[in-house]
Order: structure tokens, then sequence, then C-alpha cells
């Protein structure tokens, strides 16, 4: 079997973490999920999803199993910037049954500052001590932007009135992996939007350590969730993109999976919203969709525990993981058509990712082709 | 003395001044902030419609709900359908529903010395965020909404989805926050009467009747609340007297040096905002009841939090039933944004209070945009002269402990109120 020495490769990293101490012996994180009413069986089931969503074999399914409850090897603290708190919203909004959020809530040291019960000076002294005790062994996942250099007071958190900026620069040192979580923290989000007014900046301009950015205004709970077990698996950073994202969630472009991508092909466009196209599910490209720009996994994962995602929703992609999309992809409901935007392409101009690089495709059959015209035409000029 | 109040997403510093051992006065201090208002201006109007949900990762709804209706108010005879509204007050809901078993769950039973309902208060927040995502796509930070209507085409499916939701968090609230019928809960009308109940919710009342907390948290008894809609009305009450006659036109914002928040009064007065002040004009018979005996104390906020949440879930169900799917989702304006030099505003009730937008827009494009969140009106940091609402309710308290309590019991959100 092909795949043999990476299931020996995991198990024996999963081996080597069960030698670790655990955050407490009293408690194990089966027993903890068990304990909140969630049979073997509904566990497996969560594991396996899980397995799916990392692009592993479902042989893969008892090694993710065994991942989760390992988690408690690796603690967590959870730092909060410059946000909205969008991103813990996200996560605290997790599948249910809540696997995701038991584990993440078991497992995250005392700093998480919506959930968590201490405040104030105990909050900040926990920081500290978590960070002195479990040195060079936690994940740190960070949540918003920071405000940098001359502008760092815009951000001033914990009591001894530190800057985000430092308190961000110190957790990141003692680290044993960073994960950026959502764009703010990833390439610095709305409050970088032009004129920047704070300075705002990515966790990795402050920080000299490799960052892995896991963006999306906000992620989905399950990137979120899929990063970390990806870590306690493998151990090593995962294959990412030119903009350090996580490859088995951001491998792929929006429009790549999206429900309304036979539409596109066959050049089934909404002209306008409300419109008989918006009412049978048309592709929303000329109504601002950014999909074909995206790299996220939105279409297959959705959002609330898989309820609906934006497109379904009927509302195009805005774009939100991608890095300053406040500034460089709008305008909201217009498509980008040909105007410049500066990309990974090379600012070959917006729709070089959908012409000249996934053209390839669409010219295969005439049908293509005919949508390939009709996504240059011009948005129905109104009145 | 400082203290450092988190767990209201993001953090807010309070400065305890003590003399003869009883809290003498409270400053109270932002400490971050990110200028979205500044971000605004030079965008194309539309794009407020997706940088302005991001103001908050908890009310962010209601900030796309401000920001469409201030858009739509530009124009002069902007038509929207029936099903819209319903679809947006639907939505707006939710994110209240939702919000408010946080709070309860989350901030308010660690306060009491009880543990933490982390699951508790997930399970029904997770159904709300579902419903929403019924029509919006994604919650948090959904742009469904757009000016002119909402982008997402429903059909019974949807709506059968949607019940579903509802009832599992009306059985909810039935299983564990008071355990009774919704309709005894809805229709009870002594507050006294609720504490024979069983549940989460009169657990607490009667713990604070117990505790003799029943005189903590009282401020100036000055309630407001401008967003209107099917339920809500607008109006403020002074201790009981309610008259509906108000206007957004005398709410000023000041600058304060300390902070990065700005302060908020109606004419020249700091005013209550959120559940028990849209209770109190509303003029909800238990809630009213509560008043009369409790007063604007800790007793009488909690509850009319709590009981928000059962009134807007029944008035959801209302509200599906007056849904027509045949309608228009959408009807396009009949002037483009572009030749668009107007002025508007909005004002919705969000989780926490009354949200105010203002927006200046000069051929399409932001020219000058301001936010007024719910928070600034109860946290605004007065003077020792004129205290704000929170620090009013805070003045007298001998520990810091209780204060804390009394500064949560106005659910305050730090991240909204910097903006």
């Amino acid at each position: 079997m092909k795949n043999n020495s990476l299931f020996n490769k995991l198990s024996s990293r999963l081996d080597e973490l069960s030698n670790l101490p655990k955050l407490d012996d009293e408690v194990s994180i089966s027993k903890l999920i068990e304990e909140k009413g969630f049979s073997r069986r509904e566990f497996m089931g969560w594991a396996g999803a899980m397995t799916a969503m990392l692009t592993l074999p479902a042989s893969f399914t008892p090694l993710v199993a065994k991942a989760a409850e390992m988690a408690d090897r690796l603690p967590l603290v959870w730092l909060h910037m410059a946000e909205c708190t969008g991103c813990s919203e996200s996560l605290l909004r997790s599948a249910t049954p809540s696997i995701d959020s038991l584990i993440f809530d078991y497992i995250s040291l005392e700093y998480h500052e919506t959930i968590m019960a201490a405040a104030g000076w105990q909050a900040e002294q926990n920081l500290e001590h978590a960070i002195q005790k479990y040195k060079g062994r936690y994940i740190l996942m960070v949540e918003g932007g920071i405000p940098h250099g001359e502008s760092d007071y815009f951000l001033t958190v914990g009591a001894h009135g530190k800057t985000g900026e430092q308190s961000a620069k110190e957790a990141s040192a003692n680290a044993a992996a960073i994960f950026a979580i959502g764009t703010c923290s990833s390439f610095g989000g709305v409050q970088a939007a032009y004129p920047n007014p704070t300075n705002a900046t990515a966790l990795s301009n402050v920080t000299d350590r490799p960052v892995i950015n896991v963006p999306g205004c906000p992620p989905s709970e399950s990137n979120i969730v899929g990063t970390l077990l990806h870590f306690i698996l493998y151990g090593t950073l995962p294959a990412l993109d030119v903009y350090n994202r996580p490859k088995w969630a951001y491998g792929l472009r929006i429009h790549d999976s999206c429900e309304r991508r036979g539409r596109f092909d066959a050049g089934e466009f909404v002209e306008q919203f409300g419109d008989e196209g918006a009412k049978d599910g048309y592709c929303l490209y000329k109504v601002g969709c950014k999909g074909p720009y995206t790299f996220n996994n939105c279409s297959k994962q959705k959002f609330n525990q898989g309820t609906s995602w934006p497109v379904q929703a009927g509302h195009g992609c805005m774009g939100c993981s991608e890095p300053d999309f406040w500034d460089k992809m709008g305008i909201v409901h217009e498509p980008l058509g040909d105007r410049l935007y500066h990309t990974v392409f090379g600012g070959l101009g917006s729709d070089a990712t959908a012409d000249k690089i996934g053209v390839g495709i669409l010219t295969v059959t005439a049908v293509g082709i005919a949508a390939h015209a009709a996504i240059s035409l011009v948005k129905k000029p109104k009145e | 003395m400082i203290k450092l109040i988190e767990k209201i997403e993001g953090e807010a510093k309070l400065n305890f001044n003590f003399k003869d051992n009883k809290i003498d006065f409270v400053d109270i201090e932002f400490m971050s902030t990110r200028n979205i208002e500044n971000i605004l201006r030079g965008k194309n109007a539309f794009d407020a419609l997706v940088i302005n949900p991001r103001v908050c990762g908890i009310c962010g709804h209601a900030h796309l709900i401000a920001t469409v209706q201030a858009l739509e108010d530009c124009y002069d005879n902007l038509e929207l359908s029936n099903k819209a509204k319903i679809i947006r007050e639907l939505t707006l809901n939710f994110e209240l529903i939702q919000n408010h078993f946080k709070w309860y769950y989350l901030t308010m039973l660690p306060l009491f010395g009880h543990k933490q309902q982390v699951l508790k208060a997930t399970f029904p927040s997770q159904l709300m965020g579902k419903a929403i995502a019924l029509f919006g796509g994604q919650y948090p930070h959904t742009s469904y909404a757009i000016v002119g209507g909402v982008v997402c085409e429903i059909t019974e499916i949807d709506i059968i989805k949607l019940q579903h939701y509802i009832a599992q968090t009306i059985k909810f609230v039935e299983d564990n926050l008071v355990k009774t019928d919704s309709e005894n809960f809805l229709t009870c009308k002594d507050a006294d009467v609720l504490l024979d109940y069983e549940g989460d919710l009169p657990d607490i009342l009667r713990q604070i009747k117990k505790e003799e907390l029943l005189e903590y948290g009282k401020s100036y008894d000055r309630f407001i609340s401008f967003g209107e809609n099917s339920y809500f009305k607008k109006g403020k009450s002074l201790k009981t007297k309610v008259s509906h006659n108000i206007s957004v036109e005398h709410v000023k914002e000041s600058e304060m040096p300390s902070s990065f928040a700005k302060n908020v009064s109606f004419k020249d007065k700091y005013y209550e905002v959120g559940p028990l002040a849209r209770a109190m004009v509303n003029k909800t018979p238990l809630i009213a009841d509560a008043h009369k005996k409790y007063g604007d104390s800790i007793f009488s906020r909690i509850l009319a939090r709590v009981c928000e949440i059962s009134q807007l879930l029944e008035h959801s169900k209302k509200l599906i039933k007056d849904l027509d799917l045949s309608e228009e989702s959408y009807i396009e304006p009949s002037i483009d944004i572009s030749q668009l030099n107007s002025s508007g505003y909005s004002a919705v009730e969000a989780a926490r209070g009354t949200l105010i937008h203002k927006v200046e827009i000069e051929n399409g494009i932001i020219k000058n945009y301001e936010i007024i969140t719910p928070t600034q009106w109860n946290l605004s940091g007065g003077t020792k002269d004129k205290l704000g609402v929170s620090q009013k309710a805070m003045i007298g308290l001998s520990d810091i402990k209780t204060a804390e309590l009394v500064f949560k019991s106005f659910d305050v959100c730090s991240v909204c109120t910097t903006h």
C-alpha cells in the first residue's frame, strides 16, 4: 500500500506525543468527550469527517481520532489582537456534536479572553506562567491584526499596558508552532485597509519565526480545527502556498469546486440580484463574485456546520481569504473584470487567473468558449 | 485600584477610586482602536456592506442591517419588499437571541459563583447561527442584505429548517432556562411568580434576592431606544414615563482624552440602552413589574435580557407566518449609487441596545461615516459631576467583584465601542 510509509510516520509521531505529560493526569480527552454525552461512534464519525477534510484516505481515521485524543499534550495559547472576535465566534459555533469546541476548550490555556473565567491581573499572570511552563511546546494561535511600529499604542493589552505587538512577539518566541487565525493576523485585515490608520499588520511581520496563515473572515471552524489536528498528526508544518496557507485547505479556488460552476461553464449568469437567474441559482460572477481569484475550501466545507455559504445564499464570494481583499477586490457587487490588481500571477490583470490560467478547462467545449465570451461582457449599464 | 475587565469581546480598563471603603468614582478606559470610520472614507458606498459587519464579530449582523438602512435612507423613493424587510428582521432577531444565551451562560453565571456552561451557551447559539446562515450564507460576517433588498432566494424547505431551529431553541429554553411552557413564561406578569419556577434563570434571580443584591446596579432610571421594527418601539422612558417623540438629531458624540471610546448623550444627558430600555419603552408587563419592584437594578436588567430570548423567538414565529415567498427579494433602486449625492442615517436595535449609523455620500463614494454603538451609550465615561450610566451604577459599592457584576450586567462590548 503506497500510504504505508505515511501511516507509519504519523503513528510513530503520535506514539512520541503520548509520552509527553498531559495537561491533567486525571483527565483524558476521550473520557471528557464521553462525559459530555458523545458516544464512541459519534466521535469516530467526527474523526472520519476530519480525515476527509485533511485529504487523507479513510483508513487514516483511527489516527486522526488518536491525534484528537493527544491534543492535551500540546497546549494552546490563543491571543487577541486588533480584531472583532469573529474568529473565536466562528469557533464557538463549530460543529455539533461540539467535539471540536470541546477539545479546543479543554486544551486552551487560560488566555482565551472571550471564554475564560479569570480576568485582568490573574489572566496576565496565567499567560506568563503558561509561556514559561510550556516553553517550546505550546501552539500559538493569534487572532487579529497588529498595530505596529510607532502606532503600536493603538492596541494595549493586559494590566501592565503592554502593546499588542510586544505581547505577540514574546508569545511567538517560545511557541512550537504559530498559526495566524483569520485574515487580520494573516494579512492585516480590515483595519489594514487603506489608509490603515493604526498601521496594522500581519503577525508574520512582527516575528521572525515561521507563521502559518489560516485566513478567512472568519475562517470556517473546520479550517481552524483542521490546522491544529494537522500539526498534531505530522509534527511538521503543512505544505504551504505562496501566502503560507496550508494547501490542504487553500489549495483550490472557490471557483474550482463551486456548486454553481456548471452555470459558469454554461454561460448562465445572474445579471442582477433578484432576477430569474438568481432564483435559479445561476453563476454570480457578474454580480461581483470573486470566487475565481480566491483560494479556500468554503465551497466544500461551508459554514455553521455545513448549513450554507455565501455563494449558496446568493451573494458572491468577496475574496476574504486573500491579502488586502478590502482594497484589491472591490467593488463589492461588480466583477473584477479587466481592472488591474496585483496577484501572484504577476499583475496580469485580475482575469488572468480566470482567463489565461483557468481558461484551459473552459476552451475544451464550445459552451466553455461562450462562457468565456460572456464574462468579458460588461455588466448591464444602469439608467 | 485598576481592574481589567475582559471576556467582554476585547478589553476595558476600569480605574476604581475608593473613599471610606466605597467606590467613589470609576474611570473607564478602552485601550485599543481600529479606526473603521476613517477606513470607510473614500471607499465605494457598497463596500461599507462588507466592511461594517467586521466592526464586531458578535453583533456584526446589526452593523450590516444598520449599514444597509443608512445607505437606503440616502435614496428618495426606494422600494423594499415586505419579504426583504421580514427576512432582515428575522436574522437580526436571531443574532440578538444567540448573544443573550452566550452572555448569560458564559459571562453572568461565573459572576454568581457558578461554573461557566460552555455547551449550554454554544448549543442554542449554534442553532441561531445556522438560522442566520440559511439566509445569509454564514454567520458571523454575512453581507447578504444589499441596498434594495436581500440576495437570498429561499424556498419552503429553508422555512421548514428554520422552524425546526426555532422549535429546538424554544425547547432548550423550556428545558434549561425557565422550566415551563414558554407560553407561561411569556404571559407571566409578576416577577415574583417567576421565582417559583425551576431553571437557570430563576436560580440566579433567587440568588440575587437571597444575597441581597437587589439594590445593586441602579443608575439614572433613564432609558432610550431608537431602533424601530415590527416588535421594538422607538422612545425614551424616564422612570416609567414613556414618550415616543425623540429624534436622532439630539444624539451627540464627544471625544474623551483618556480613552479611545467616545461618549454619547441625548440632549446632554446619558441614557441606558439595551433589553431593559427596550422593555421599558415597549412596556412589557413582566419587566415593568420587575422595574416597579426592584427598579433598574441588576435583577431587572438580567431578567429583561433573558426574557427577550423567548419574546423574540415567539415573535419570529409570527414573522415567518407573514412571509410571502412569491414576493421579490430585491427591487433595483431607480438611481445608480454612483449618481447619488446624499446623506442618510439608520437606527437599529442590536443585542446591546441602539446602534446608529450615519453616512454622507458624494457620487457614490463615502464622504463621511459615523457609527454610534450601544456600549458607547452605556459606558460613556463621565466626570464626577456628570457620571455615565454604568459609572453611576457602580458608585457606592464596596467591592470590586460586585462592581464587575454590575458592569457586565450591561453586556459590554469593547471591540464595537472603539471600532
